[in-house]
């Protein structure tokens, strides 16, 4: 192999992780105006693919629906993203934040964990995290769907009781593990966000 | 050579020491001073503690330890304590579900809609030739709901919801019309009666159904039914969004509360009595016809009758005095506002009702401070003496601030009541002591805030507020903006938070801003200002406030970011140099007293 190849090579690599570096903060996809009354909700690689069913055995489409529901109720249009560069619950709701107007964020597992997120907060902080998955119904993710819309109309925000019950972890231990495999298995390194259609 | 001696005031919150260093010839060097938080309640043993710890704090200030004390000298604490309670006095009862007046966060469409109430699941047996009102129950949901309006022919002119779901229904419906939700007894609301429904645009209130004629206008009232929906017409005003259902026996009322009577009992005089529902202005005016109250006594059962036997059981266990020595000498009656449930009302509302607070003072004979002194001896081995009358001393203390002159007033803002001292140019003084401070003032912010917590109420009485609009600044209620170079907690974004001195504390309802400002400062006008004007006008010449010339504030609530100002301004019509102490110099509002006790021994000590 001559060195002419070798420094092609070298360049050609060069050139795609440039590239690829990029993505990893994610830039909104349009760099121009960005609508103040969107807010984002990050889903997990799995959400809707791989897993149909929260560990408390929600449709994951009915708790899509129930968060878009209050946030359209406040007068705020949710606008759905795919994280596929991790599947931790804080960087998906951090990410959605940074991808729309508003600058918030709701973070969403397969499994049903979800957070909310502000753009300038650091990505292990959050708003409101809502940890216990199995504890959680729909009226509750109707309200966190409110609750995000109302921080991103910067009203006065009562944070949502969560319910805390001791015996959830170890109960459902196994199956979180399981599903945050399978979700974990489908990340692609330095992936994009992907902006999903709800429509229909 | 040199003794040092301390002056110790030990008051309702806080224990002050002043220590000084005197020499043979009466040459006299304030050395140091520190406060704590007083232990027990004020004039009892328990007290003992607190003396301890503010006078090693002080002493170690100046690398001098308590044998080396001489002597102490103690306030003659004026024997009164303070207590507040509150008598609501109006209440509002819906009967027979005539009208839903609340403020949804989120209602939808805009303008009026009139016709027949009727559940959804029944629209397609109505009638074409009739406007309907529809009331769609949790059982349907948007979707399901919107389907069904948009597949129906018949004549729907507005909706009513249990779900918080007005605008999830407005989106996916083919017409337009108002929608009031979040009706949570939904069930109650009689099928088939004649109703009207109004939302107002963003940032209006309802036009129609808060105006009494328009009501009579939609339903065909006659003078006499219009005069008995006027209790609808002014709960509904400021809302944005009004259902009325017009019932045959359907009602607001405005009920009065019985509420207990107080007995005003003078030195030489007839007894006055004057209802607590006829408010604050009345009791206090009925008072202050009043020249010297001997005692106050309320109704047995009612609640300010309750208070006044609580606070005299209270004063009795600390005082010597036998129980009916224990007097109530003075009261503070402020008129509020307190947000309480709506009886009988559909989706929760809350009425604005009035309440009257009160403050009160109790005075015994004395309080054992003797006793105290005796005990301060046996446990520190420094001989110490109850040395004066705190008003006096606390003047004398005033008296070091520069720029003062006698004759000199003194307010001495307190937490548990508000004092006044006259000191004369011959020395004699005069005092009062009135109901009403600091603590009262956090009560006022507790209750019309409905907030349930005391601490809360505390810090929004000292702090000023913020509005937090992003993680990396906050709008000040002057309307400043602060930047911060670190991004904020999450917990205070979007909050209106108070601005302690190193952290931003959430405030958690859903007041706005400007609110909780205006209460609190209502709140200090209502009982430091009113009090300022009772207390002079006591003390003074002829009772007359133009003749006091100046005016020097102290204690605790003198440290106040606004009191002081508001003082200020009320005085100033009267010509009155007024301002908060500058004790020694050093020691701003504080100290006054155990720098007036030292003063007033110089020339005993040797």
């Amino acid at each position: 192999m001559d060195e002419k190849l070798i420094e092609s090579i070298v360049r050609e690599i060069l050139v795609h992780t440039s590239l690829h570096t990029s993505s990893n903060n994610p830039k909104p996809l349009s760099s121009a105006f960005m609508d103040p009354k969107e807010v984002g909700i990050g889903i997990g690689a799995a959400y809707g693919i791989k897993i149909h069913y929260t560990i408390s055995g929600l449709s994951v489409d009915k708790v899509l629906q129930e968060i878009m529901a209050g946030i359209e109720e406040e007068g705020m249009i949710p606008k759905v993203y795919r994280i596929t560069r991790t599947s931790d619950v804080s960087f998906m709701g951090n990410d959605a934040a940074k991808l729309v107007g508003s600058g918030i964020g709701i973070g969403l597992q397969s499994k049903g964990t979800a957070v909310i997120h502000q753009k300038d907060l650091y990505p292990l902080t959050n708003l409101e995290l809502f940890p216990q998955a199995p504890l959680l119904t729909l009226e509750t993710y109707r309200k966190i769907g409110k609750n995000a819309a109302k921080y991103a109309k910067g009203e006065q925000v009562m944070p949502i009781p969560i319910q805390n019950d001791p015996l959830c972890r170890p109960k459902f231990q196994v199956k979180a593990a399981l599903m945050h495999t399978i979700e974990t298995e489908l990340v692609v390194d330095r992936g994009e966000p992907e902006l999903v259609n709800t429509k229909g | 050579m040199e003794k040092i001696v301390a002056g110790i005031d030990i008051g309702n919150s806080t224990t002050e020491v002043c220590i000084a260093e005197i020499d043979a010839a009466g040459n006299l060097h304030f050395k140091s001073s520190s406060g704590v938080s007083t232990t027990g309640t004020k004039g009892t043993l328990e007290n003992i503690k607190g003396i301890k710890e503010a006078l090693n704090l002080g002493l170690g200030k100046i690398g001098k330890s308590i044998q080396e004390v001489s002597r102490i000298y103690l306030n003659e604490a004026a024997p009164v304590i303070g207590d507040t309670a509150m008598e609501t006095i109006t209440e509002t009862i819906i009967t027979d579900s005539t009208m839903i007046g609340h403020d949804p966060s989120t209602p939808s469409g805009e303008g009026l809609g009139i016709g027949e109430t009727l559940w959804i699941t029944k629209l397609d047996t109505a009638a074409y030739d009739k406007d309907y009102i529809v009331m769609i129950p949790t059982e349907i949901d948007y979707i399901e709901a919107a389907k069904l309006i948009n597949e129906s022919k018949k004549h729907i002119t507005g909706a009513i919801v249990q779900n918080d779901e007005a605008v999830l229904i407005q989106n996916r419906i083919n017409r337009s019309m108002p929608i009031v939700d979040e009706v949570k007894f939904i069930e109650r609301i009689p099928e088939g009666m004649p109703a009207a429904i109004e939302v107002a645009g963003t940032g209006r209130s309802v036009q129609s159904l808060s105006n009494p004629y328009s009501i009579a206008n939609l339903f065909k009232l006659t003078h006499e039914e219009t005069r008995r929906i006027i209790p609808i017409a002014k709960s509904l005003i400021g809302t944005r969004s009004a259902v009325v259902v017009r019932t045959p026996n359907g009602e607001v009322k405005e009920k009065m509360l019985p509420a207990g009577k107080l007995r005003i009992e003078s030195e030489n005089g007839p007894c006055h009595e004057v209802a607590i529902d006829q408010g604050a202005d009345k009791i206090m005016a009925e008072l202050s016809k009043t020249p010297n109250i001997l005692n106050v006594e309320g109704d047995n059962g009612s609640n300010i009758g309750n208070m006044i036997s609580r606070m005299k059981q209270d004063l009795y266990k600390r005082s010597l005095s036998a129980m009916d020595q224990i007097r109530i000498k003075d009261l503070l009656a402020v008129d509020v506002l307190v947000p309480i449930d709506v009886k009988g009302a559909l989706a929760g509302e809350v009425s604005q009702e009035k309440a009257v607070a009160v403050a009160a003072m109790v005075k015994a004979e004395r309080l054992p401070m003797e006793l105290l002194a005796q005990a301060v001896y046996e446990a520190l081995g420094i001989p110490a003496e109850v040395a004066g009358v705190e008003a006096v001393m606390a003047s004398l203390g005033a008296l070091t601030t520069r720029g003062s002159t006698l004759p000199l007033a003194i307010l001495d803002l307190g937490g548990g009541s508000t004092d006044a001292a006259l000191l004369q140019n011959d020395g004699t003084a005069q005092a009062v002591h009135l109901a009403g401070a600091g603590r009262f003032i956090t009560m006022l912010i507790n209750t019309q805030l409905n907030l349930n917590n005391l601490s809360l109420a505390e810090d929004i009485k000292r702090y000023p507020l913020a509005k937090v609009e992003s993680l990396f600044y906050i709008r000040l209620e002057t309307g400043e903006v602060k930047f911060f170079k670190e991004p904020l907690s999450p917990k205070v974004f979007g909050k209106v938070v108070v601005c302690k001195e190193k952290e931003l504390i959430p405030i958690e309802t859903k007041h706005r801003l400007e609110k909780i400002a205006m209460i609190r400062k209502s709140a200090k006008k209502d009982v430091f200002v009113q009090n300022a004007l009772r207390a002079l006008r006591q003390v003074a010449k002829d009772h007359d406030i133009r003749t006091i010339s100046n005016v020097v504030l102290v204690g605790g609530s003198a440290l106040d970011f606004e009191i002081p100002h508001m003082i200020l301004e009320e005085l100033s019509y009267y010509n009155i140099v007024v301002g908060k102490g500058e004790v020694r110099g050093t020691e701003g509002p504080r100290n006054a007293v155990a720098t007036g006790l030292i003063l007033s021994k110089v020339g005993s000590v040797w």
